[in-house]
């Protein structure tokens, strides 16, 4: 059964950096130093996100003995997800009217 | 049989197993750094399902420079690796370990408040428990591996029900063993050669048959030490041999003394044999082609990534 958490502080600021050029494909170690995670905080993230169809990844082949590099972006229904993310941060940083009298 | 002599047979039978295993990678060293290893390592723990993100690891681990970066990425890997789910199977066995260990460590620390024993018992007890975190943590990463949980495990069983039985399920016989010598002979080496051989003739593969046998040494370890430490809370300081002029405190805190050094002592052991078990039988069935292994994952090459979906 999936599990429907709002999610994390950290998985927020990972959506963010990669919803900053959804196109653009990005590598696990930029994505950690940019969000400023360990890679064991961040690969259970992409994992999660990868499980719940928000990320999709590919593989950019090795050059000569090098292997491949695991490579990561946003699914339409990420950014969907991102976008609706942002709103409700949004809509929940808009002040109260109430609370505005209270204040006043 | 003399202790350090054991000890050394032990490790003179681990020294030949890994030249024999490698014999070049065991003169000149490893071909790849420590942080490759360690999260290569890592990486074969998780299930097949979430292989892909192993190889993601190493592949990113591949185009760092510097080592205390690529120590930083590579550590933080091995936690990911250890602690992603799905665990299956494995899950029910770590916990069964775990509740074996904590009662262990239960028993322990009431015994030591019972007879009120010194700092020396929570010394020992603090050393205890870091040789039991180790212990979990080598048989989760064994339990992960695939085909190794349930014959380590019933191996595991097989060794305690044969050590309980040979000494007639009786606490005396756990606290002051005055077996036969052919009763050590099948406890110490028969049994545990049985395990490792049946390991590797069980899953055709003699890798998993030396891991079958690790298993099955820490899972009997822990059980026996548990039934040793049961049986000096039931005990006491009471039973032979009769040590006229020794206070109880003493008496109990030798015997879980006995039981720690028992504990080490008996995995390394039957690890050991079992071990040689497992290499007899892949050697004894070399005529019998075995099962291709299942490679590493090669994921699609591709020119351009951005075209992939």
């Amino acid at each position: 059964m999936q599990r429907n958490r709002p999610p994390s502080a950290q998985t927020i600021r990972v959506l963010h950096a990669l919803a900053a050029d959804p196109a653009q494909w990005r590598y696990g170690y930029d994505l950690a130093t940019e969000v400023r995670l360990k890679s064991g905080s961040l690969y259970p993230i992409l994992v999660r996100l990868a499980d719940r169809g928000l990320l999709e990844t590919s593989w950019e082949p090795g050059v000569g003995s090098r292997p491949p590099r695991h490579l990561y972006r946003l699914t339409p229904t990420g950014r969907e997800f991102v976008a609706a993310l942002t709103a409700a941060r949004v809509d929940r940083t808009v002040p109260h009217p109430r609370r505005h009298w209270n204040e006043a | 049989m003399p202790l350090p002599f054991i000890l050394m047979m032990c490790l003179l039978g681990i020294g030949i197993a890994m030249f024999r295993r490698s014999p070049q990678a065991f003169l000149d060293g490893p071909s790849e750094d420590m942080p490759t290893r360690l999260l290569r390592w890592a990486a074969g723990l998780l299930s097949a399902q979430r292989a892909e993100w192993g190889q993601a690891m190493l592949g990113e681990l591949d185009h760092l420079d510097g080592r205390a970066k690529r120590w930083r990425f590579a550590v933080g890997c091995v936690g990911a690796a250890l602690l992603l789910p799905p665990w299956g199977r494995a899950a029910a066995g770590v916990w069964a370990m775990i509740a074996v260990a904590a009662a262990s460590v239960g028993l322990y620390a009431s015994v030591a408040i019972r007879y009120g024993l010194g700092v020396g018992s929570w010394v020992a007890a603090a050393i205890l428990v870091v040789f039991l975190v180790g212990y979990l943590l080598a048989a989760s990463a064994l339990l992960r591996r695939p085909g190794v949980a349930i014959p380590g495990l019933l191996g595991g069983l097989c060794v305690v029900l044969a050590w309980l039985t040979l000494s007639g399920f009786t606490f005396y016989e756990q606290i002051t063993p005055d077996i036969m010598h052919w009763h050590r002979l099948v406890m110490m080496t028969a049994v545990p050669l049985a395990v490792g051989a049946a390991g590797t003739l069980w899953s055709r593969d003699p890798v998993i048959g030396r891991r079958v046998a690790r298993l099955a040494a820490i899972s009997a370890g822990l059980g026996l030490y548990l039934y040793g430490t049961l049986a000096v809370a039931v005990l006491g300081a009471g039973g032979p041999p009769e040590d006229n002029g020794w206070t109880v405190r003493y008496i109990v805190d030798d015997r879980l003394g006995n039981n720690l050094v028992d504990l080490l002592l008996t995995t390394l052991v039957i690890a050991t044999v079992g071990w040689a078990g497992a290499a007899a039988a892949a050697r004894l069935r070399r005529g019998s082609p075995a099962p291709p292994l299942p490679g590493p994952l090669i994921p699609p090459a591709s020119p351009d990534p951005q075209q992939e979906v």
